[in-house]
This record gives structure tokens, sequence and C-alpha cells, in this order.
């Protein structure tokens, strides 16, 4: 009799198992703030399923986006969302763009406005939540899985020095000008590499021009640091015997570089992680005046 | 279809006005302007052989050409060109970075190369080829379009357009070296106004940039085929006793990723683009109101750029702030004091989706010349940068801080204007370290003094200077010591112009041995006619390092020569 109860429990387990699809969701603690390029990075997000026992079955995603006091401030709107199949092999892997589908998030109040303006969240910590749902009466079918990361969007470098449009002593410049500039806010996990590039532009050149088109006569890797002084070992004499520039005119930025030497911010601004440019010229003290 | 109504417009307002081909006199004809053309060549040897420790900084050779005459008929026509171009590309940023080999289309639109020509009439101006046309500061201006389009300006209305590619399709090459890649990029451009130059300007501008996801293969890995819509309108008042009042304001709506889905969520600035879901939409302005006068000016500026504003005419402009900036300049002491000041502040975050940053920023120069022997320059620059850290126990905090002081003595003897000049400057870097709470401080002297003799009765002009540049950061100390002299005169009846310069430093890091570096540079610039001039820069470069570096004793040559002739137009009697 014992043993004919066991082997009932033991059915019904098996059944309520066969039933659910089981998920595991993996989300990156500090995800791109630009909820859109979540889609493009498959690191970011993933859900992982596995239904043994249910093959070719059909759910939906119920995706939330929630605050740490569980205040849902995005879901997803069930009667647009994608109709899912189980894998036959019995495992399925979704990404950000399946889980989170954007053009069916339905955001609320100021999380909405700054979603469409900004195309990111406020800075703060936030939960994702998700559970599968049947496709028509969104029946749960497995257990709620939620994640909690923290979305800041990233600042690039503001330059300091030689601050913009600053005209610096020929002199003093010929032998070592001093680069300064604010750090990646927030700090990234890796130390950054700042890029430093320094343009002459030529008489005939605007300065955004000249940055877009020469060989920069400085480019140099800093890593971490936010100073850097320059030897430029250059004869900074008059662009030309006509001068039609009072002074030699340089345009310099920094880009800021990941442990991986790319940009850390490519969808953001002008995807090249390149703090805004400015110019500075050298001339004589003198004519500051 | 639309380009050609453009010309016929263009030609009938050419064809039509009867007064100037109904003249009797013939048309005076006149041109100015220049061309030439000007070869530069580099060299670097590295020693020992095989060390890569300095990398070359120019193209080995590059040749740069430049027409610019303008031809004007008459008073009213004018054909102005604007051909700069070079030989070799050498981009490094922006979406030709990396390119080698280009083909018609990318040589043509490079920002290196400019193919412009702007025939105008009257009121009427025919943009053609390479253009950097500036709108306002908000809508475009930066990047340079090769395209069509007008300027038309009767009596006081505005009415621009312009059409055109500002980059061309670019493949993605993994290198090395590696070629980011770029699409092409289709822009328009508009406005309609109404101005009083020195009174009133109101205008509407609108800019989009649309890219072709189709223009590149393959396609680059990781920029996406974008979109952006930009419409500001613009209002500038200026009325007596110089005062002023500019305003403009301006809303884009931006898609960075074209192949995300369309939704009807977003809101966009329709029918000029649809909304993606990774499209932004948001808000900018600026506000600027002040006077002017000889001896006194006061300004104030506000600018307000929202977290989600972009616009394809500004690549690089940074989002996500608020700045105040009021400035001033006033002569006094009967004009023999002359001040230059700013403050500002910025604040960046202003939409809270990063972390809250605040800089302040304060510029000071000041300037006496109390007598005719002496003057005195003083300048002083703030900038403190505050944000929170995000997850790390102390947030960031950087200051830098700048005094300099430069006296100057001048005297006259019988034959000679003597000037001796002293710089000092002193700047200090403070920066909290974001785990310990620690303030790191960078401390730099920087002491010139420059003896400047100018001969009354000769022509030549020497100087002299000594300069002393100490850095000061914990685990690093930098000496430099710098002696120079250059000499300038004029020879062949002033057709000759040469200058001539040496430098030499002394750089010494804590207590490695000394690095050695001269520097001998010269300019020649030949008058060979009265229009024609051969222009010829020299210079060489070498540095020793001290044992600071692996393999001990390297050094490094360099040299850049540069040459060419200009061609002055001038019809003028």
């Amino acid at each position: 009799m014992r043993k004919l109860f066991l082997l009932i429990i033991a059915f019904f387990l098996f059944s309520v198992a066969a039933a659910q699809i089981n998920s595991n969701l993996v989300l990156a603690a500090q995800p791109p703030a630009q909820l859109s390029e979540w889609g493009n990075r498959r690191e970011v997000l993933m859900l992982i399923l596995s239904a043994p026992g249910a093959v070719g079955r059909q759910f939906k995603i119920k995706a939330e986006i929630k605050t740490l006091d569980g205040t849902v401030i995005g879901s997803a709107d069930l009667a647009k969302t994608t109709t899912f199949t189980s894998n036959p092999s019995g495992t399925t892997i979704l990404f950000a763009g399946d889980v989170v589908p954007l053009e069916y998030m339905m955001f609320t109040g100021k999380y909405k406005t700054s979603l469409q303006r900004t195309g990111k969240l406020p800075a703060d910590n936030y939960m994702l939540c998700v559970r599968l749902v049947g496709p028509t009466d969104y029946v749960p079918l497995g257990e709620e899985q939620c994640k909690t990361f923290y979305l800041a969007s990233t600042q690039l470098p503001i330059l300091i020095k030689p601050y913009n449009e600053e005209i610096l002593d020929g002199k003093m410049a010929q032998t070592a000008i001093t680069f300064r500039w604010t750090p990646v806010v927030p700090r990234p996990s890796s130390p950054v590499t700042y890029r430093l590039q320094v343009f002459e532009v030529l008489p005939t050149q605007s300065p955004v021009q000249a940055l877009r088109s020469n060989q920069p006569l400085l480019d140099k890797e800093i890593l971490a640091a936010t100073q850097f002084i320059w030897q430029p070992q250059l004869a900074f004499a008059p662009v030309d015997s006509n001068e039609t520039r009072k002074n030699p005119t340089f345009i310099w930025t920094i880009q800021s570089l990941d442990k991986d030497k790319k940009p850390i911010t490519q969808t953001d601004g002008n995807g090249e992680g390149r703090s805004e440019p400015i110019i500075f010229y050298i001339g004589s003290l003198r004519k500051n005046n | 279809m639309r380009n050609k109504t453009i010309v016929l417009f263009l030609f009938v307002v050419f064809v039509c006005d009867k007064t100037s081909f109904a003249q009797a006199k013939p048309v005076s004809f006149s041109v100015s302007g220049t061309a030439g053309v000007t070869y530069e060549g580099y060299g670097l040897n590295r020693n020992p052989s095989g060390w890569t420790g300095y990398a070359p900084r120019k193209p080995w050779n590059q040749v740069r050409f430049n027409f610019t005459p303008t031809f004007k008929f008459g008073k009213n026509l004018s054909l102005p060109f604007n051909f700069n171009f070079a030989a070799i590309p050498t981009n490094f940023a922006g979406p030709y970075a990396g390119i080698k080999n280009q083909n018609f289309g990318q040589f043509i639109t490079n920002p290196m190369n400019s193919f412009g020509i702007n025939p105008k009439y009257k009121w009427a101006e025919l943009q053609l080829g390479t253009q950097y046309l500036k709108y306002s500061d908000l809508s475009t201006g930066d990047i340079g379009i090769f395209g069509i389009g007008v300027d038309l300006r009767p009596k006081t209305w505005r009415f621009k357009f312009f059409t055109g590619i500002s980059q061309e399709g670019v493949n993605y090459f993994g290198g090395p070296p590696t070629v980011t890649g770029a699409y092409k990029r289709k822009n328009w451009m508009l406005q309609i106004g109404n101005e009083v130059e020195g009174k009133y300007l109101f205008a509407v501008n609108l800019a989009k940039g649309k890219d072709v996801p189709t223009s590149s293969a393959p396609p680059p890995l990781t920029v996406k085929p974008q979109e952006g819509v930009v419409i500001s309108i613009v209002a500038d008042a200026y009325v007596d006793k110089g005062i002023y009042f500019k305003a403009e304001a301006a809303q884009s709506t931006f898609t960075k990723d074209a192949t995300t889905p369309t939704t009807t969520l977003l809101r966009g600035l329709k029918p000029f683009i649809d909304p993606h879901t990774s499209s932004l939409t948001d808000f900018a302005g600026q506000v600027s109101a002040g006077r002017k006068s000889a001896n006194f000016d006061i300004g104030l500026m506000m600018k307000y750029i929202g977290a989600g504003f972009q616009t394809t005419g500004y690549p690089y402009l940074q989002s996500d702030r608020v700045d105040y900036t009021l400035n001033t300049r006033f002569n006094a002491w009967k004009k023999k004091m002359n001040v230059v000041a700013s403050v500002g502040r910025r604040v960046n975050n202003v939409k809270n989706t990063a972390l809250r940053a605040s800089q302040f920023i304060g510029n000071l120069n000041w300037f006496t010349q109390f007598n005719e022997h002496w003057s005195l320059n003083v300048n002083y620059n703030n900038f403190g940068f505050q944000s929170a850290s995000g997850i790390n126990p102390y947030g960031i905090k950087n200051v830098s801080n700048d005094l300099g002081f430069n006296p100057t003595f001048t005297w006259t003897g019988k034959k000679i204007i003597h000037l001796v000049s002293l710089s000092y400057n002193y700047s200090k870097y403070d920066e909290r370290d974001v785990m310990t709470g620690l303030t790191t401080s960078n401390n730099t002297h920087t002491a010139l003094l420059t003896y400047v003799p100018t001969y009354l009765e000769k022509d030549i002009s020497p100087d002299f200077s000594v300069l002393y540049f100490y850095n000061d950061v914990p685990l690093a100390k930098i000496k430099l010591f710098t002696i120079s002299s250059a000499l300038s005169m004029t020879a062949a009846k002033k057709k000759l112009r040469l200058r001539g310069q040496l430098q030499y430093t002394l750089g010494k890091l804590n207590s490695y041995s000394s690095s050695n570096n001269l520097i001998a540079s010269c300019n020649v610039d030949l008058k060979i006619t009265k229009k024609l001039s051969w222009n010829t820069f020299l210079t060489t470069n070498y540095f020793k390092y001290g044992n600071e570096i692996s393999p001990s004793g390297a050094n490094y040559l360099e040299s850049i020569s540069r040459t060419g002739f200009q061609y002055r137009f001038d019809t003028k009697k």
C-alpha cells in the first residue's frame, strides 16, 4: 500500500514537472543604460528554458520591470507579444529582444517620459521579473524569475585643460602642454583607457573637419589617469608665410576605451566614445590682452 | 527632380534681371584668391633598430592642393571656387577612420577634401559640391556635405536649402588595421527666415540625416544605421547701445538603430521621421543676452541640451547638460587696465539618467600697463568637477587651478628696444580616489624668462628664452629645462624672409638618467614675383631617452619638411 502511495506521488510530481517549463534568467548586473541596446548584445540578457516532456509547447513571456520596492514601472503587453514554441531538443534560449520587446513594453509616468526622451530609465536599481504564461489564457507555466540590475548612463569625460579656445604661450607649449579631463562616470569595474588625441587644424579646415580627417600629432593611450603632460617636440611656427591664421590651432579630444580597447559607449552620442572636442591656440601671452 | 527645379529657378533669377544685361559698357572682370600646391614629407629614424616605442605622427608623404579663386563679372555676379584636397587619406576619427584605399565617392566626400563652387548673383547663391553650412548652433554646422543647394536672400527674406551626402558607405574590415566602417548618410537642410543684419533675425531650421542600411558590405559591426531630424527656431535681436538678445529652441528625434522595430508608443517629428523603439525625442535651447561697448561688455548665456537631444549636424555635441555663463570685459584706468573674466556652472544629468555631475568654471585675465616700461598680466583659471560614483564608496571630485603672473619690462636704447618678460605659472590638480577617499595633488610650476631685443636700424629680430618646468605627483617627479633662441630676418630686398629656431631641453623623470631633446627649425619664404611665393618649413627633432625606458639609450630623429608654391590671383590695378 505504501509503495503504491509513493508511486502515485512520484507520478503526480512527474506530471507537474512535465507540464512546467523551467526557466533560468541571466541578466547583467549593469546592463547598457540605453534599453534599445539590450537587443544588440547577447551577453546582456538570456532566458534559458528547459521543458522536458513538453516538446512543441507554446507560451508567452510576461516581463515586468519594477523598482526595488516592487512597483511595476513597465510591463509587456501580452496581447501583442510573440508566442514562442519550446524547442524540440528540450532547451530554448531567448535574448533581450524576445524577453523585453521594447515595441510592446508599456511604461508608466516619469519612466515613460524618460524613455521616450532619452531612451534610458532614470539612474537607479531595478528588478526584471519574467514568467512564462499560456499564449491565450496567460496562465502561469512556471515560476517567476527576478533579477536586479543597476542602470546609469555612462558620461564621457569633459575636457578641462587646455580649456576651450585657450591661447597657450608658444615658448611654454614647445616644452610641455598639460592635458586634463574628468573621468568616466560612473567608474566602470575595469580601468578605463583614455586615448588622448591632438590634431593640427590646417588653415583651410574647420576644427571638426581637422579632427575627422587629419593624422593626430599626439595619439596616446593613458590607463586610468586623467592627466597627461605632452612634450610636443614641435616648432610652432606660423602656419604659412601669409599667416592666414593668426595662431597655430589645434583640436583635442579624449576617446574612452574599455578593457578590450573598444569605445566605452558605442551606441550613445557619436558612437566612438569621443568626448566633445575643444580647441586651443599657440601664440604669445601678450596676444591674450 | 527637385534639384532640376532649383537649377531652373536660379537660371530664371540670373536671366530675368534686366538691369545688368542691358548695360551698354562692357562688364568688368576681376579675380582674387589663391591657388597652390604643398608637399609635406615626414621622416622618422628610431634606434635601436626594431624599437617601436615612438610612433610616426604624420603621413610619410602628403601633397595638398588648393584652388580658391573668386571670379567676379561686373558688380553682381561672382563665381568663387573652394577646392582643397589631399592625395593620401589620413582619417583617424569619424566615419572614414582607418580608410586607406578610397573609391571616388569616398574621396569626394572625405572630410579632408573640399570641392565647392558657389556662383552668386545679387541675392541668389547656388551652392554646389562640398559645403560646410552653419544654419544655427543647435541644428547643423559641423559637418561638410557634398551636394547641391541654394541660399536666397531677397530683401529681408532668407531661404536656404541644401541636400547631399555627408559620408559614403565604408565597408567593415577586420584589419589590421581595423576599419570600423560606416553607412552612407544622406542629408537635407532647410532654413526659412527674415533678417535685417545688425537688427534682427528670425528663422526656422530643419535638418535631417539618414543612413542607407545597404550601403556597406560587410556592414559595420558596432555602428548601426541611424536617422535624425531636428527642427529649431532662432530669434536674435540687436537694439541700440550694443544690447543684444539671442535665443534658439530645438527639438530632435533621433533613431539610434534604424533596424529596430517601428513603434507607435514613441513621439516623433512626423512626417519627417518614423519613430523606432530606439528613437529619442528631446529638446534643447539656448539663450543669451548682454551689452557690448568699447570699454565694457557683459553677457549672460544659458544652454540646455536634453539627454536625448542629438543631431547629425553636430556629431560630437555633448547632450544632457545645463550651462550657465556670465562673461565680462572692461577697460579701466584710461584703458591701461583690461580685465576679461567669466564664471560659469555646468550641470550634467539633468534628466537623471546618469549620476549627477556638477562643474564650476571660472577664468580671469587681468592686464595692466603701469607705465611705458612695466606691464603685468595675471590669469587665473578654475575648473571643478564633482559627481557621485555609483557603487563606489566615495564620489568623484577633480579640481584644477591655474594661476599665472607675467610681468614685462621694456626700455629703449639708442638702437635697440629691449623687452624682458617673466612668466610664472602654478597649476594644481586635485583628484579624489573613489575607493579610498584620499586626494592626490598634482602640482606643476613653470617659469619662463624671455629677452627680445628689437633693432631699430637692422632688419633682424632675435629672441632668447629659458624655461624651467617641474611637475610633482606621488611616485613621479618630472623636471624639464629648456633653452631656446630664434632669429628672424629679411633679405634680397625683403623678398626673402628667414626664421630659424633652436631649442634644447634637458628632461629628468625621478632618479632616472636625463633625457635630451634638440629641435631645429627654419622657415624660408621667398616672394618669386608679386603674385607667386615659395614657402618652405623644415624642422628636425632629436630625442634621446634616459634609462626610464627599455631598451637603454633609445632615441629617434624625426623630420618634417613642407614646401609649397602659392599663387595669388589679383587683377586689381
